[in-house]
């Protein structure tokens, strides 16, 4: 006797599989701009109760474990501050004195990372802040210890950060002297696989020695100047002998990050315009 | 007329069934997105949204548990967007998978059961890191560190959910 319910029943599941996977290639084949719409669109309909709630519990869990740790760090950048009032003082007079307004400030958002349990959370970080609290493509985020990533999408309540880990990031770079420049990219070296980065571009006459540290240059109008972003650790010859490649430890581990600031102001580049305020 | 079958006895059954499911289900998504991140963060932290996929996948048909990998890959995909459409892809494989291998061949035991968590767990990792371009060194590390590390948490706290909540989730358990 043939059993055609359960041939019916196994058609029927072929067919719902190949549909699911069908839409997942659809999804996966989408551009990028596209995705990022797409997913800010679920982020403020659908999913928005579910990213509210994450954010309520990475507020909840900072106020409950890391509020020491924020206390401490006010109070040193407190003492910093009073330090450096005779500095700025003395700055402030200066710039009186060769007729220089103030130097503009640099607004800026904090935000709260939002981590997931995945392989790829070190590449892509939620942010528990969006388009309604003033944050764009490409803006720079950082943390007090350096440079992290951009945003690759907003929505209304969360943003998508690119972070240094992503295959796709890309920063102009320049020593603390200014006298070498190049282009970081990501890079797995050693057995441990150990993400690192990698300083492209610098010509075969400059040598960088071990511990130079590396800022952003400014180019590009991405990032501002003289964000630091890590430390030469070691060379590499490049293959074809037409360049130096210099590893790079960034400063800022983007899996143990917890909160960030996102600079929300036009950026600081050769290539634009210097501010109205800093001009005599 | 007392002793005639009506058919509402396995029916009011079925639809307790599904309350009681549905409400295993929401306290694995209370865990993932409100208690697991206002406690507690790291890479080997067990995935309770992967092993309510997977509690499901092992009460569905192939093609059912097909279509809730998909909706679980979305999830994913809009909150950790590294390559959107690679959790998709993952969870779908791997709810099919999950499903169609216990039609055919998992034996109703717990061992079994903490073993499909962790191979699931692992496998959707690689899956993903796969689908999102990751390098050779990123992959040597996940698949013989981070993945087991997360595969076991997430197979202990499954063969919890699994002994706490047998009869609610109408598993059957040989020991």
């Amino acid at each position: 006797m043939r059993d055609v319910g359960g041939r019916d029943a196994a058609s029927g599941d072929l067919l719902l599989f190949t549909g699911c996977i069908a839409v997942a290639l659809l999804a996966y084949g989408l551009p990028r701009p596209w995705a990022a719409e797409l997913v800010g669109a679920i982020r403020r309909t659908a999913l928005r109760p579910v990213v509210q709630l994450q954010s309520r519990a990475a507020q909840d869990r900072t106020s409950r474990f890391r509020l020491s740790t924020v206390q401490a760090a006010h109070d040193t950048l407190a003492l910093r501050i009073l330090e450096d009032s005779a500095l700025r003082t003395e700055n402030t007079q200066l710039r009186a004195l060769v007729g220089l307004r103030q130097r503009g400030t640099m607004p800026w958002v904090p935000a709260e990372v939002l981590h997931r349990p995945t392989p790829t959370d070190g590449r892509a970080l939620m942010l528990d802040v969006g388009t309604e609290q003033g944050i764009a493509r490409f803006d720079p985020v950082m943390t007090p210890d350096g440079l992290l990533g951009s945003i690759w999408s907003a929505s209304p309540i969360a943003s998508t950060v690119l972070t240094w880990m992503h295959p796709d990031w890309r920063a102009s770079a320049v020593t603390g002297d200014g006298t070498v420049m190049g282009i970081l990219a990501p890079a797995v070296v050693g057995t441990s696989g150990q993400p690192l980065l990698e300083l492209r571009g610098v010509a075969l006459r400059d040598s960088l020695p071990n511990g130079t540290l590396v800022f952003t240059s400014g180019l590009g109008g991405v990032y501002p100047r003289m964000v630091p972003i890590g430390r030469v650790v070691g060379v590499e010859q490049d293959p074809l002998g037409y360049e130096r490649l210099y590893r790079v430890a960034p400063f800022v581990n983007p899996g143990l990050v917890s909160h960030v600031m996102v600079l929300t102001a036009p950026r600081d580049s050769v290539y634009r315009l210097l501010p109205e305020d800093s001009l005599p | 007329m007392s002793s005639v079958w009506t058919g509402e006895g396995p029916r009011r059954r079925r639809a307790s069934d599904r309350v009681r499911i549905t409400m295993v289900i929401g306290i694995l998504l209370l865990l993932e997105f409100y208690l697991r991140p206002s406690l507690v963060e790291g890479r080997g932290m067990p995935d309770f949204l992967l092993l309510a996929l997977l509690l499901l996948c092992l009460r569905l048909s192939p093609g059912a548990a097909a279509v809730v990998g998909l909706c679980v890959g979305i999830v994913m995909d809009v909150l950790s967007p590294a390559r959107f459409g690679a959790n998709m892809l993952a969870h779908v494989l791997l709810g099919w998978g999950a499903a169609w291998g216990r039609a055919v061949f998992f034996a109703d035991n717990l061992a079994v059961n903490a073993g499909l968590f962790f191979v699931g767990t692992w496998v959707r990792n690689l899956l993903v890191l796969l689908l999102s371009g990751a390098t050779l060194g990123t992959l040597g590390a996940e698949a013989f560190f981070w993945s087991p590390l997360q595969g076991l948490t997430t197979a202990i706290v499954g063969v919890v959910v699994v002994v706490l909540f047998r009869d609610w989730l109408a598993l059957r358990i040989d020991r």
